[in-house]
């Protein structure tokens, strides 16, 4: 990869940096707009993924890796998915009777 | 069938996974700094799930908006993913072998680190007038208080971690005594701790 890391330039930075905070600043609309919950979480997943992808592609400069290194860094998106979808479950219907309310 | 066995371990020892080669194409550091960022990777996902459940069997939980100061939030965003930002372009000026560069950068990295930490301070000592603890708090669910403390607290130590790692980068390379690798894989980790907060911003303070 060294020799892609002079490449980058300042511009590049300044620019990633710019489009970083216009997602925030949609995330952060998206956060106050009077929008169902459901389709706020799944937009607010999708601006944090995106800029998530931004951050590690540029910044952290893995759009020049080895694809083995690239699918590594994946691991803890998949596992989260999984963690996610075997504990979510538990939560569906009436299941305030796991959660004790003072 | 055993020709074709022989052809398949010919060509594993001739990738990159037949030794003598690093599969990966970095440096040991690098590597291993990818490894660290990935368990702790996987430490967060566990505590934003964690609060995810929670949130979920609540019968209720209080709005963000009414309990934090918005603003305050978003500018210690802001002044995260701009210290990010320097922090690639220190790592540029250390590749590109100028250390005043890279030092001046650096400096300013760890300036944007001492700001969110002193927000988050502020924003915590707030909340702890208010009467929030890890037991209890005045808006609702315990959980509430509970997950914002064990969330923010984690990965403010973060942040304090790498401000004291910045430092000594930095020291390093007003006296000359760095390397590329060593400014990269401190901004391995300041960018991973951009990236949870980019995730604790939006599930936690958001939805």
């Amino acid at each position: 990869m060294d020799e892609h890391e002079n490449s980058i330039s300042y511009k590049t930075y300044l620019l990633t940096w710019f489009w970083l905070l216009v997602l925030t600043g949609l995330a952060l609309g998206l956060g106050y707009a009077p929008i169902n919950e459901r389709l706020k979480a799944l937009l607010l997943v999708c601006t944090t993924l995106a800029k998530i992808l931004v951050i590690a592609a540029i910044f952290m400069h893995l759009r020049y890796e080895r694809i083995n290194l690239i699918l590594i860094t994946l691991a803890p998106l998949i596992l989260a998915v999984i963690l996610f979808s075997f504990t979510f479950p538990e939560t569906l219907g009436n299941a305030t009777h796991l959660i004790r309310v003072r | 069938m055993e020709s074709s066995l022989a052809g398949e371990q010919q060509r594993i020892l001739a990738s990159d996974w037949g030794g003598g080669k690093s599969p990966f194409g970095t440096s040991w550091s690098k590597f291993m700094m990818w490894i660290f960022i990935i368990s702790d990777a996987l430490t967060f996902a566990a505590f934003l799930i964690g609060y995810g459940f929670m949130r979920s069997i609540s019968p209720e939980w209080p709005k963000q908006t009414q309990v934090f100061n918005m603003v305050l939030i978003t500018f210690m965003t802001f002044i995260l993913i701009s210290s990010s930002a320097v922090m690639a372009m220190a790592v540029g000026a250390a590749r590109a072998r100028n250390p005043k560069l890279a030092f001046q950068f650096l400096v300013l990295t760890i300036v944007g680190g001492l700001i969110f930490l002193g927000c988050q301070a502020f924003e915590w000592s707030h909340l702890i007038e208010e009467g929030a603890r890890l037991t209890h708090n005045p808006w609702g669910v315990p959980q509430f208080a509970a997950s914002f403390f064990v969330i923010t607290g984690f990965h403010g130590f973060h942040v304090f971690s790498g401000v004291t790692i910045l430092a000594i980068v930095a020291i390093r390379a007003a006296m000359g005594k760095y390397s590329g690798d060593q400014v990269e894989n401190a901004g391995l980790y300041w960018h991973f701790v951009d990236v949870v907060w980019v995730f604790v911003f939006a599930f936690f303070y958001l939805l």
